[in-house]
Parts: structure tokens; sequence; C-alpha cells
């Protein structure tokens, strides 16, 4: 194709690298300038070498949250984007119903994540929450579920919860996709005899892949970074049982008042979810070709 | 589809419209309700008086203010984001130049960033810029915390654009930038409400920043509105669930709007492969 | 006649424009609490800006409230980039130490000397502010104390009496039980409601001295015997049965712990007094049946009976050292500190730490507690305020641990000692 002038391509550029510049690009280097540092957010900075990121190794707690987020990967992945697809192709033809359909599926991503946490705590209130309600109602009246206040269940409620969130989000980028997929393949299998499911099969499914992928990527860097539902649903707790890089590392930064090691933390959990998400997509990436 | 089949899946749909569509109920029913009926009867219990005091007291504190605090920060943020990342995407989705996975790489790592680290230094940066304390403060840091995921999305949809496209409006004599506006924007339409949603969904919602970068409550947004029904000690629950529905509804109305647009606009210039 | 009348106008026009611009030209204190809509102080605060204000109009007062767990972070981050309000609001303690200790903070001392300002407030709550001879903020609203809460009728019902000893208290919480009630209503995941009763355990088990000595690194330690014994205490009130189930999961902020009295489930409830006005608020049809008693004794135990947790100052003021309108900012709390704003706040059901404040109480139920106060011979300040930060989070970390029985009472008081150590090692 013609070859576009380097100023064109620069000037294309232009107004995403002059406001990401501007405001991201100095976080991540100077958290590790303040990982070599103990310092409370203010005041004196007194230098401590490698200090901190050798308590990080070291650190136990940290561990357990790093255990979490990939938990939380896995359950996430799985749990949101299957169920996404489903609806998005459920919701593709456009009826009537659909429409109000997409409509009110699309209710939880509207609401902030206060919204969303405030509404789950009552759900799942031992004592007048709407699940354990439910479960006496259709007879199992002993059954007594401490959904938050467990250290075993607390972190699979909170996904449950952030799940029932995020479900949205990729239903519509799906939704996307496959209108983006012409007619005619459709069109032309059906002349051949062809079953929904092999539609499914050997049109949708392959031409989403990349999609899929991309959904994939937003997924697994959304889990490792994951905050707000669990901080307010949980705390992280009860004790450390939910916590998450990102949690642990906003407690230490702002609660604990060592702003130093809350950003080591800071950078060790960046270092991993680009690591990840560069692998995955090399990965993928093999299967295109 | 056989009969069970269709059973299935109708099972499944309904299942979910419950899960999804109880919440918003409750949380409207709740915002009806004065704190002591919430404390006194169930929680799931339905309003004895439906009591729409809760909308007026949230009202009268300033709601409107916050709401056009509020409209103004997004969309302006919003507009630059589409723009600024559409443009961006079809440079690394498309044209083959020597950085483009850098630059790639560069956005991409914008993704990992947590957000409470970035707190101080852009607190810092908008400072200097004079932009504390002022609604316009808030855009920078809104678009620079958008456009990875933005640019992102984009990139993998304008990459499936067939490359003949194109190729062929470049033998018609268009130009760089005639080919982006005419040919490219308007097939990545639904690529673009979503990208338009989510982020409008975010930025609507958006906390952290407003509490730290804004102080004089004239410049409050909805959400830091909706925290002042937030105690010490204890919760005005039902306060909170109508601030919440006040804050829903308009999104609900952009993004009814918003699909009925993407619509028409697709049948109406679809291309066909 | 033109010629003057047109003389006279240009001159008030004159007057007005010059008026008008030193209006304009008000100087603007900043001034960033946690009295949000959602306080019931507010109208004392706004108040105060009024009466001030009317009376300097040089200066105008910027009011800007933020929901509690978010302020502390929004100060802090104005802090650390230098751009911190001229007065600001802390709980005193340990958390506005730090900031003293990094320079941010006015000393008042000076100021309070003058015209004797110091005489206005209750000395211990000024103490709380007080590091190396010097204050650094004055108290402001809500004296505070923690009482044991209990339903009055659900104790006639089952026919138990208020207890005096801690084992007196384990034979009502057994009787309790046995009736079907949770004796003690509790919401753990915030954590520092499970603190309370370790804070008051200590207290009673080894008196003031436990806990003064191992925070000031004279001679104490956390990991010492009146608090491993608290530890113990409390899992073996867990063994009863005496908490509610899946306590460690119950929202204190959304009333959780509230709504199982309210629905005859739960029977007594430790609190700090503000839960007075949350009843109040929530259910006031109920109020009737409450009432109070104090947290029992150890027979064997040093601490002495009339000493209370809470808080002496409750909300604290502090100037910043950075503000250019420190005279002005001195005036406006004096604004908020004197005979009006201390009738305002216990109108509303505040005990407004200023002296002579007693002469308008009138509810029965503040007399109690100001009497309780005054009678303390010491009102511990909970521990997230009186310590660092640092430890504070190490301390309220070990509180799920301890309800909840994933830690041992040793090792949730070895944690804490842990974390005392490394932070005054590093400090």
């Amino acid at each position: 194709m013609q070859k576009v002038s380097k100023l064109t391509i620069f000037l294309f550029l232009l107004p995403a690298l002059l406001f990401f510049s501007l405001y991201m690009v100095a976080p991540i280097p100077l958290s590790a300038f303040y990982s070599f540092f103990r310092w409370k957010g203010f005041g004196e900075r007194i230098f401590i070498g490698l200090n901190n990121w050798i308590e990080l190794i070291g650190d136990d707690i940290f561990h357990k949250a790093l255990f979490n987020n990939f938990k939380l990967v896995f359950l996430s992945l799985f749990g949101q984007l299957p169920i996404a697809l489903a609806l998005a192709i459920l919701l593709a033809k456009k009826t009537k119903i659909t429409d109000i359909l997409k409509t009110i599926y699309f209710v939880p991503l509207l609401m902030s994540s206060v919204a969303v946490a405030t509404l789950w705590s009552n759900i799942y209130d031992p004592n007048f929450g709407l699940l354990n309600m439910f479960l006496q109602t259709i007879g199992f009246e002993n059954l007594f579920i401490n959904y938050l206040g467990s250290p075993k269940l607390a972190l699979y409620s909170v996904i449950v919860a952030i799940n029932w969130r995020y479900i949205p989000f990729y239903m519509i980028l799906f939704l996307a996709a496959i209108k983006n997929i012409p007619d005619e393949l459709y069109e032309a299998s059906k002349v051949d005899g062809a079953s929904k499911w092999e539609n499914f099969r050997y049109i949708t499914l392959p031409l989403l892949r990349p999609t899929i992928i991309n959904a994939s990527v937003l997924s697994l860097v959304g889990s490792l970074k994951f905050f707000d539902i669990v901080y307010v649903l949980t705390g992280g707790g009860p004790n450390n049982a939910s916590e998450l890089m990102a949690t642990y590392m906003y407690k230490n930064a702002f609660n604990s008042l060592r702003m130093g090691y809350g950003s080591t933390i800071a950078l060790a959990l960046f270092i991993i979810a680009f690591t990840f998400s560069i692998l995955f997509m090399k990965a993928t990436r093999k299967g295109d070709k | 589809m056989s009969k069970s089949a269709k059973l299935i899946v109708v099972l499944l749909a309904g299942i979910w419209l419950l899960i999804t569509l109880y919440p918003f109920i409750f949380m409207l029913q709740t915002s009806m309700k004065t704190n002591m009926e919430y404390f006194t009867s169930s929680v799931w219990a339905f309003p004895e008086n439906i009591s729409l005091d809760n909308y007026l007291t949230a009202m009268n504190s300033g709601f409107i203010r916050f709401y056009l605090n509020s409209l103004f920060v997004t969309i302006s943020s919003l507009v630059i984001i589409i723009i600024s990342a559409s443009m961006a995407a079809y440079m690394i989705a498309k044209i083959d130049f020597k950085l483009s996975n850098s630059v790639f790489s560069f956005f991409l790592a914008g993704m990992m960033i947590p957000i409470h680290i970035t707190l101080i230094p852009v607190y810092k940066m908008t400072q200097t810029m004079g932009l504390y304390d002022k609604l316009t403060g808030l855009i920078g840091p809104y678009v620079a915390f958008s456009l990875p995921i933005s640019i992102f999305i984009l990139t993998g949809f304008i990459a499936e654009i067939p490359r003949e496209l194109e190729e062929a409006a470049y033998i018609d004599g268009a130009n760089i930038f005639q080919i982006f506006t005419k040919i490219i924007f308007p097939l990545i339409k639904p690529a673009v409400s979503t990208v338009a949603i989510y982020n409008l969904v975010l930025l609507w919602n958006e906390f952290i920043y407003a509490l730290v970068l804004i102080s004089n409550p004239d410049k409050w947004n909805l959400t830091l509105g909706l925290w002042n029904f937030q105690g010490q000690y204890g919760t005005n629950v039902p306060m909170v669930m109508t601030g919440v529905m006040l804050s829903v509804l308009p999104l609900l109305l952009f993004y009814i709007f918003l699909q009925e647009k993407v619509i028409k606009g697709m049948t109406a210039g679809a291309v066909k492969g | 006649m033109k010629k003057s009348l047109s003389l006279i106008l240009s001159i008030s026009m004159f007057l007005v424009v010059l008026l008008s611009v030193s209006v304009i030209a008000q100087e603007e204190i900043v001034l960033w609490d946690i009295t949000t809509e959602a306080e019931s102080e507010l109208p004392v605060i706004q108040d105060a800006i009024a009466r001030f204000e009317a009376d300097n109009p040089e200066y105008t007062v910027r009011h800007v409230p933020t929901s509690n767990d978010d302020y502390k972070t929004k100060l802090q981050v104005a802090m650390g980039a230098n751009n911190e309000p001229d007065i600001f609001m802390s709980w005193g303690g340990g958390p506005l130490k730090e900031y003293v200790d990094a320079g941010k903070v006015m000393d008042m001392t000076e100021a309070l000397k003058q015209d004797d300002w110091i005489e206005r407030f209750v000395p211990a709550g000024l103490e709380i502010a007080r590091f190396n001879e010097n204050y650094y903020a004055v108290p402001i609203t809500g004296m505070r104390a923690v009482l044991m809460f209990y339903r009055t009728d659900i104790f006639e019902e089952v026919g138990v009496e208020i207890p005096e000893t801690y084992e007196d208290f384990k034979d009502v919480i057994v009787q309790l039980k046995d009736a079907g009630y949770i004796p003690l209503s509790l919401a753990n995941k915030n954590r520092w409601t499970g603190s309370m009763y370790y804070m008051y355990l200590v207290d009673r088990i080894g008196g003031k001295e436990a806990f003064l000595n191992a925070a000031s690194r004279d001679g104490g330690s956390f990991a010492s015997e009146a608090f491993v014994r608290a530890g113990e205490v409390i899992q073996e009130l867990v063994d009863l049965g005496a908490f509610p189930p899946g306590v460690n999961g119950l929202d204190e902020d959304q009333g959780q712990s509230r709504q199982l009295l309210y629905a005859d489930r739960a029977a007594m409830y430790l609190m700090g007094d503000w839960a007075y006005g949350l009843i109040r608020n929530e259910n006031p049809a109920m109020l009737e049946n409450f009432s109070f008693f104090r947290f029992p004794v150890f027979e064997d135990g040093k601490g002495d009976p009339t000493n209370l947790v809470g808080s002496p100052g409750g909300n604290m003021y502090s100037i910043a050292k950075s503000s250019k309108h420190k005279e002005a900012a001195i005036e406006f709390l004096k604004y908020l500190s004197d005979e009006t704003a201390a009738k305002q706040l216990v109108d509303l059901g505040n005990l407004a730490p200023f002296r002579g404040v007693e002469k308008y109480l009138d509810d029965p139920f503040m007399v109690d507690i100001y009497t309780a106060l005054n009678n303390a011979n010491y009102v511990q300040l909970y521990y997230d305020q009186y310590l660092p930060p640092q430890i504070a989070q190490a301390h309220l970390d070990t509180m799920q641990g301890l309800f909840g029985k994933t830690m041992t009472p040793e090792e949730a008081a070895q944690m804490m000692e842990d974390e005392a150590q490394k932070y005054f090692n590093e400090n």
C-alpha cells in the first residue's frame, strides 16, 4: 500500500501519546524509585536499598495475595467469558425481546463498585441475606453459610460478585464482534444444510478468535490488578483470606503509611501483569500463524 | 434447533434475567424506604409506603450541579478518548511502521498500572499545570487512564478490516486521513460504541481521582456528591441507594440511545464482503 | 443640580466598585473534615463558619467534607504533594503525630496560652494532641465512651442481671444463649469493632500500664501477659457462642450488627456512645428498651474499674504549618469552640469536649455518659488512634484472626509486638 509519511504517523499518534505521556509515564519509574526508600507518603524519605524487595520475597501475605490473584484470573476467565459469549450469541439476532434483554443484562456494569459491594454484602449477610433466606425457604434450614466471614469461602464469594458485575462488558464486546461477521457466510452454510451448532463451531468461533483472545488479555490484566469490589466487600479479609495484590498494596501505602513498601508491591504487580500478558499474547499469536 | 435445546436456552436466559434484574429492583425499592424502615423491617421487603423523600433530599443537596459536573467531565473525556484512541489504533493496526510494536507495548503497559500508585504523581502534575481543584483537571487523567484499554480494543477490531478496502480507496485517490474518516471509522462503529460505553460507565462512576483532585464542593461530581451520605459511624443505606439510582438512570438512557444509533448506523452503511 | 447629582452618582458607583472589589478580594481559609451530610454535627460547623465570616468579612471559609475512610486518603495525598489545606481534622494520637513529625502541623501552644484559650478545653482532650510538650490540635466534637449497650426487655425476659465481674458476664452469656439469643452482637469485618473488646480486656486485666508501657516501649510489650490473656478471653467467648455466626463477614457500616438487635435476635452491643444516636435514627421505637452498663471487671485484674475505652477529644482540628492564614484560622477555631457551638453540639446529642458543657446537658442518657467520662480515672484512646498507623493496622489485622480463631492469642500478641519493634527500630 502507499507509504505513509513518518509525520502523518506521528500526528495520528500524537493526541494519545500526549495525554498518556503526561500522566501515565511517570508513575512506574517513580514507584521503582520509591521502592528503594522507606517513606510515609509525606515527609522524609530514607534510602534502604533493596530491603523492601527482600521483604516482599519473604512476605507470606504477598504470596497469598498473588495466589488469590491467580485464582481470580482463572475463575474470571472461565466464569465470565463463556457466559458472556453464550449471552452474546443469544442476543445476536435483533428482535424486540433481545433489545430489552440487552438493556437489562447490561445493568450490573452500570452500577458503581460501591453499589455492587453494598448489594452483595446484603445478599451474603448470613443472618438476613438473600442467599441464606433462599436456602431456608427451599428447606435447608440448618445450612448456615458464612460467605464473607469464612476464610475458605470469602474469596470465592467475592469472585461470584465480580463475575456478575463484569459479564455484561464481555457480552457487548462479543456482540460487537459478532456483528462484524458478514451474513453471507451464514446464508451460504444454510444452503449447505449446516446446523446451528456447526455454524457456531465452524463460522462464529473461528472468526471470533481474535476477539476472544483480546477479551482474555483484558480479563487477565483486570484480574491481576483488581481492587475495588474486594476492598469494599471484605477488605481483603478475614485475616487476608481474600487479599489481592492491589488491596495489599493500598493498605500498605495508605493505611500503614508504608508508601515505599506499597510502591514495591505495585511495581511487582506491574511486572507480573506485563510479563503474563506478553507471554499470553505470544502464545496465542503462534496459533494464528 | 431441537425443542429441548430451545427450552434450555430460554431457561438460561430467564435465570440470567432474574439475576440481573432483581438486584436493580432491590436497589430501587430500598431507595424508596426511610432509614428507619430499612432497619426495622426486612431488608428485602417491599416498602410499606413508597416514599420519594430520599429523592427530594438528594435533589435539594445540589444533585443537578453534580450531574452537570459529571456530564461535562465525562463527555469531554469520552470525545477525546474516542478520537485519540481510534487514530492511534489505526496506525498500530494497519500501518507497519518501525516502532509499531513498541508503541503498542507502551500503551499496553498502561493497562497494567494499578491506579493507586498514580495518585501522587498525577496530583503533582495536575498541580503543576495549575489544574488542581478544576473540573478540566480531571479530563487529563481520565483520558490517560482510559487510553490503553481503548487502544487495545480498537486495535483488535481495526486489524480485522480487510486490506482491500483501504487499497481500493487509495487507488481512488483518497489520502490517509480520508481513508481513516470515511472507511475505517464507520466500519468500527460497534467497537467504538463498545469502547464508548465502557469508558462512559467507568468515568461516570470514577471516584479516586475525583476524591484527590477536586476539593470545592461546587465542583463535586456525582460520585463525590453521593458519598455525602456515608457517615463516620453509620450509613444511610436507602439514601445511598437513591444516589445510585440517580446515577444509573442517565447511564441506562445513554446506553439505550447509543444502541439505537449504532443499529441504525450498522444497517445503513454496512459492508458486504 | 445636574452636576452635583452626577458627582454623587459617580462617587457612589466608585464606592460600590471599591466595596465589591474588596469583597471579591477575600482571603480564603480551606477547611477539610469529615462532617458530611450524614454527620449530625454539620449544622454546627456551618453556623460557626457563618458567624466567623460575619464578624470577619475579609475572610471566607471553604468547608470541604469527605466521608470518613476516604478522608484519610485524600489528606495523605495532599500532604504528600505539599498541598494541604489550612485547617484539617484528625482524631489525634499516632496518625496526627506522623504529620507533626513530618513538620506539617502548626504548634498551637502559644495560641492556646493566649487569653487562656487553653482553659476552654477538657485537659484529657488536649492531651491526645500533645507531643513533645506542645499542642498540635484542639478537640472540637464528641468526647466518646465505649459502653455495653443491652436490651433491658430481653434481660428481663431471660431473667439476667447486669454483670459486674467477668464470671457474672459469662453466666449471663450462657443464659442468653440457652434462651436462643445471640449474646453479643458484633460486626467484625471492619476490625475496629472487635478491637473494642480487646482493648477493654487488656485494660481490665493488666491495667492501663500494660498498654501504655508497651506503646511507649518503656519496659512493656504487646506480647505480654495481659495481651495474651485478652486474646484467650475472646476465644473463650467465641467458644461459648457469644458472638453472631459469620462475625468476621458482618459489616458495621451497614448496621448488620444493629439489625440483629432490632430483629430481637441479639441482646448486647459493645459500641461507642454514638450508637445511641444511630438507634434513635434507625429504630426510635426501640430506644426505650436500650440501656448500658460498663464493661465487666476481672477479680484478679489490675485494671481500674472506672477506666473507659473511648476518646476524650473526638474530632480534633489542626492548622497546617504551611497555611498563610494561621491567625485567622485560630480565630475561626475559637468560634468553633465557643459557648454557642457548645450548646448546639449538646443539642445534637454530642458531648462537646469543652469545660462547663455539663450545664447544657438535659438528656438523661448524655448525662450518664458524661458522668461516666468524668468519673473515669483514665480514658484509653482506641489503639488504632493512639498508635502509629503501621502498628495500628497490624493490631486490627489480628482482630479477625482472634475472632475467627485462625490465630492463637500468642500469635496475635506476638504479631503486634513484632510490628511495633519493626516500626520503632526504623523510626
